[in-house]
């Protein structure tokens, strides 16, 4: 039979074989609603029912750790990863949020379920703060901002002894109370992490899902074209902003008691930069990348405990294997600008608003 | 006459260079207005100005009688007025829905609490998006590829996403930065039409171009920039016959019987 | 008054370490036309090069200034290599991920291989004062700004008189054109950032000298200051860096008189938070590609 030449060739595309047709079938059916209402009931339950496995109070530290790390790594991925701006300053809020619900227990003896949601409070303020004079500026700029207002609010504390106590930080943080339960172990305080990961992730869930998210997702994607949509992108940024910072403030409110001791220098840039690599192994822009990334890093901390100088030269490692491999991180966007590894000669004609960069006449 | 775009002795200056010089323009209502000029002639300033990218160095711009002189993009998108780009700037990896979605961000004003929640004001908007969004997508005819990623699509095509994005704002003013730049004579045809079509339900467009066919066939009444300044202004027969644009565009030594 | 005296000079003498720290940042961003995060562990190996020299060569300053140089410029081969190279064409954020990866690397395998604790660095140069009472310079401080002082004048004559140095300057304008002109920008890349490391390097040794200690972890904050002064140079302009960088000296050392030593390192960040509202593109002429 001759080949009619005016009809496109056969598809001659196989059909996905083995692992990755089963790769793609998985992730097909989480798309249906019921599938995931009832996949995440089964991962909730699991994950409620695991302090009742009577584990060592060591992996249940691990478990905690982890849980608060999602917080922290979600609240980053939030500013990084869904409206573009660059912070790595994140441990400068964290700090806000375990100190503010310390002092405020310690010295004002405010019950912890006042003192946390004042300690994200505190922590969006300065978050607020931070992020005024940072709106109009980009990339390097912005980032290295954040990382300077991270470092004055550990040397604030440090030196502020009268109220932090500076370098010899704050003990006997006394542990929360509820119905009489006093929540002093990690197989109870991991209720309390499990908690408020679930509201984190279920709210944040909701509000980039939302209008909000779209205009957060719409300035990342590119800033110009939102603008001229009417866009508000100082707001948006500096709404964003701000509610990362409260999370992380949260997360260092719920860590003073548990930890039940904090000083200056659990917040140091290490601690930044630790948090940053969570979401950029794990992935930006999506919600599961932070999760991802907060269990890979900690399970990482335990297994190199023995060589645990080598802790960061591996994250760092990992850093940069992610650039050269798959920037979006593991299981970030890869629907997204964080996921372009070439925009070769797209990258010049941009007019920004601070810079003009046309001092040529344009046509 | 209510004149809904006006300016009066626009002028930028970056520095030493006088991108654009004591220019004025008047829009009518309902018109679709051409600015043209020959390349580095101060056009696409002009036109950023007029979408607040650019603050004027002198001079106002109204609109609808409004001073909106150094008004963000935000801000003028707000007060009705949308534009596009020269290079298209669509958002490359949200499908064509994702893209329209975001024009309605003014049109909505769902806040933290209606997120969290789901209440009333969220599902009603969330509707409210969707049904016009389709609606939207029906006008221009793209509701076929409504989840196709927007850097898939043909350069023709994601011209009028551009414009269909633009159009959910539900502006009363378009701006469109060279519309046809890089298409072949039928897509040329086919965006004049819509244009056309757009301007019949009311719309008031101005347009940067340098394709003459198409100006000359669409445009009411056209503004000629040289130098960053006006040399001509009415209406195509007026400006092909113009002594001073033909000498732009053809040189001082040429005598051609015109632009056409 | 003798007080402020003193610490002006000691502006000027910290000052003009910045002002290198600042020069070489800059030359780095403009003939790369990236920025990055690993000036400050540049710095720091550059110090710890010119230690072993020292100890292992005698106090020779020559010598420590040849070493601290090469080593930063090797190690700039690295960074470019594992930074640069893969990401010219690539969105502007992930090279910077990248040197923070790298800076990362850089500093933590330096606590392990040299140690987490400050190593002191004495009598390099002798200890001579030239003087009245409490003003005046010591030996160490004009030899600080003597070696600024040539090493910018060599600079200088590198890129204004040489056939490299137009190529360096070339490449920071426009690579495209450059590459059309028959210029080998990977090559040259290359060889601006290694420069502007070398550079780094020597003044790192300088800050060693100069505090008689060094430590694994004083990437931090050289990296910091070297930002802060070369932004108000836009990143890319050499003079206005230098100047930034002597203004920074001037501030922080002006600056601890009103608060305390404790908050040295903040002068730095509020300085470049000044620039940044008043100025943020910097001063300078509008040459080159602005990061």
């Amino acid at each position: 039979m001759s080949q009619n030449i005016h009809q496109p060739p056969k598809s001659s595309a196989k059909e996905p074989s083995g692992l990755r047709a089963g790769l793609v079938r998985i992730t097909a059916l989480l798309e249906r609603p019921a599938w995931r209402i009832t996949f995440t009931i089964i991962g909730i339950t699991f994950l409620a029912v695991v302090p009742l496995l009577n584990l060592q109070s060591y992996y249940m530290g691990v478990l905690c750790r982890i849980l608060m790390y999602t917080i922290l790594a979600g609240s980053l991925n939030v500013i990084n990863g869904y409206s573009g701006q660059f912070n790595i300053g994140h441990a400068g809020f964290y700090a806000i949020g375990a100190y503010a619900s310390a002092l405020l227990s310690l010295k004002l003896g405010v019950s912890f379920w006042l003192a946390l949601p004042l300690a994200g409070l505190l922590a969006m303020l300065v978050g607020l703060v931070v992020a005024l004079p940072t709106l109009r500026l980009r990339g390097i700029y912005l980032a290295i901002v954040t990382l300077g207002a991270s470092e004055i609010i550990r040397l604030i504390i440090l030196n502020w002894m009268s109220l932090t106590g500076g370098p010899n930080g704050l003990r006997g943080i006394p542990a929360p109370v509820l119905f009489g339960i006093k929540f002093s172990r990690s197989q109870q305080y991991y209720y309390i992490f499990l908690v408020l990961s679930l509201i984190f992730f279920f709210i944040s869930k909701r509000v980039i899902n939302s209008r909000i998210g779209r205009a957060w997702i719409s300035i990342r994607e590119d800033e110009t074209a939102a603008r001229s949509l009417g866009v508000e992108a100082m707001r948006y940024k500096a709404l964003n902003f701000m509610y990362g910072a409260f999370w992380a403030g949260i997360a260092g409110g719920a860590f003073s008691p548990y930890f039940k001791f904090i000083s200056s220098d659990m917040f140091t840039l290490d601690e930044g930069f630790n948090i940053l690599s969570m979401v950029i192994i794990g992935g930006q822009g999506t919600l599961a990348g932070p999760i991802v990334g907060a269990i890979i890093v900690n399970f990482l901390t335990e297994f190199l405990r023995p060589i645990s100088q080598y802790r960061m030269v591996v994250y760092a490692l990992l850093i940069i294997a992610m650039m050269w491999l798959r920037p979006q991180g593991l299981v970030g966007a890869s629907r997204s600008v964080l996921a372009e590894r070439n925009i070769g000669l797209r990258r010049r004609r941009k007019p920004t608003a601070p810079a003009a960069t046309a001092v040529k006449g344009d046509s | 006459m209510a004149y809904i775009l006006e300016a009066k002795g626009i002028c930028k200056y970056f520095g030493g260079l006088k991108a654009v010089e004591k220019v004025d323009m008047r829009i009518e209502e309902g018109h679709i207005f051409g600015i043209i000029g020959p390349n580095g002639a101060g056009k696409t300033t002009f036109f950023n100005i007029c979408a607040g990218v650019y603050r004027p160095t002198a001079g106002r711009i109204l609109f609808q009688e409004k001073d909106i002189t150094g008004l963000p993009p935000e801000a003028i998108a707000r007060l009705g007025i949308a534009r596009t780009f020269q290079n298209i700037q669509l958002f490359r990896y949200m499908t064509v829905l994702e893209n329209i979605k975001i024009g309605f961000h003014i049109r909505t004003r769902s806040g933290f609490i209606s997120a969290i929640f789901h209440d009333r004001r969220y599902r009603d908007e969330e509707a409210f998006i969707d049904a016009e969004a389709a609606r939207v997508l029906e006008k221009v005819g793209l509701a076929a590829f409504r989840d196709t990623l927007a850097s898939n699509l043909p350069y023709g095509l994601q011209r009028k996403v551009e414009i269909a994005r633009a159009l959910a704002l539900k502006p009363k003013l378009l701006l469109l930065d060279e519309p046809v730049a890089g298409m072949n004579p039928l897509e040329t045809r086919e965006l004049s039409d819509f244009i056309l079509r757009l301007n019949r339900e009311g719309y008031t467009i101005v347009v940067i171009e340098h394709d003459m066919k198409f100006v000359m066939s669409t445009c009411d009444h056209i503004l000629v920039l040289n130098f960053g300044q006006k040399i001509c202004e009415g209406d195509p027969a007026t400006v092909r016959r113009d002594h001073a644009v033909n000498e732009a565009y053809f040189g001082k030594g040429l005598v051609m019987g015109g632009l056409s | 008054m003798d007080y402020y005296l003193s610490q002006i000079i000691n502006g000027i003498c910290q000052g003009s370490i910045y002002a290198l720290m600042a020069i070489g940042y800059s030359v780095v961003v403009g003939v790369v036309g990236l920025v990055t995060f690993t000036h400050g562990e540049v710095i720091m190996l550059g110090a710890f090069a010119a230690y072993y020299t020292f100890e292992l060569l005698g106090n020779n300053l020559v010598i420590g200034v040849l070493a601290s140089f090469l080593a930063s410029a090797f190690v700039g081969i690295f960074i470019f290599k594992v930074c640069y190279e893969r990401f010219f064409n690539a969105p502007r954020h992930i090279s910077l991920i990248c040197t923070i990866g790298t800076s990362m690397l850089l500093r933590n395998l330096a606590q392990i291989i040299f140690g987490p604790n400050n190593k002191p660095m004495l009598e390099v140069v002798p200890n001579r004062f030239y003087g009245q009472g409490v003003v005046g310079f010591t030996l160490v401080q004009l030899i600080v700004i003597a070696t600024v002082i040539s090493l910018s004048f060599l600079l200088f004559i590198f890129f204004n008189r040489t056939r490299w140095g137009i190529m360096l300057r070339a490449v920071s304008q426009d690579k495209t054109a450059a590459a059309m002109m028959g210029i080998n920008v990977r090559l040259t890349a290359l060889l601006g950032n290694s420069i502007g490391c070398g550079l780094g390097g020597v003044a790192g040794m300088l800050l060693a000298i100069y505090y008689q200690t060094l430590v694994a972890t004083m990437g931090g904050s050289a990296g910091m200051k070297a930002f802060s002064s070369s932004v108000l140079g836009g990143l890319t302009n050499i003079p206005s860096a230098a100047v930034g960088g002597l203004c920074l000296g001037l501030v922080e050392n002006l600056g601890i008189t009103i608060s305390s030593a404790s908050f040295r390192d903040m002068f730095a960040f509020v300085f470049l938070l000044l620039v940044l509202i008043v100025k943020p593109e910097g001063f300078g002429r509008k040459t080159g590609v602005r990061p």
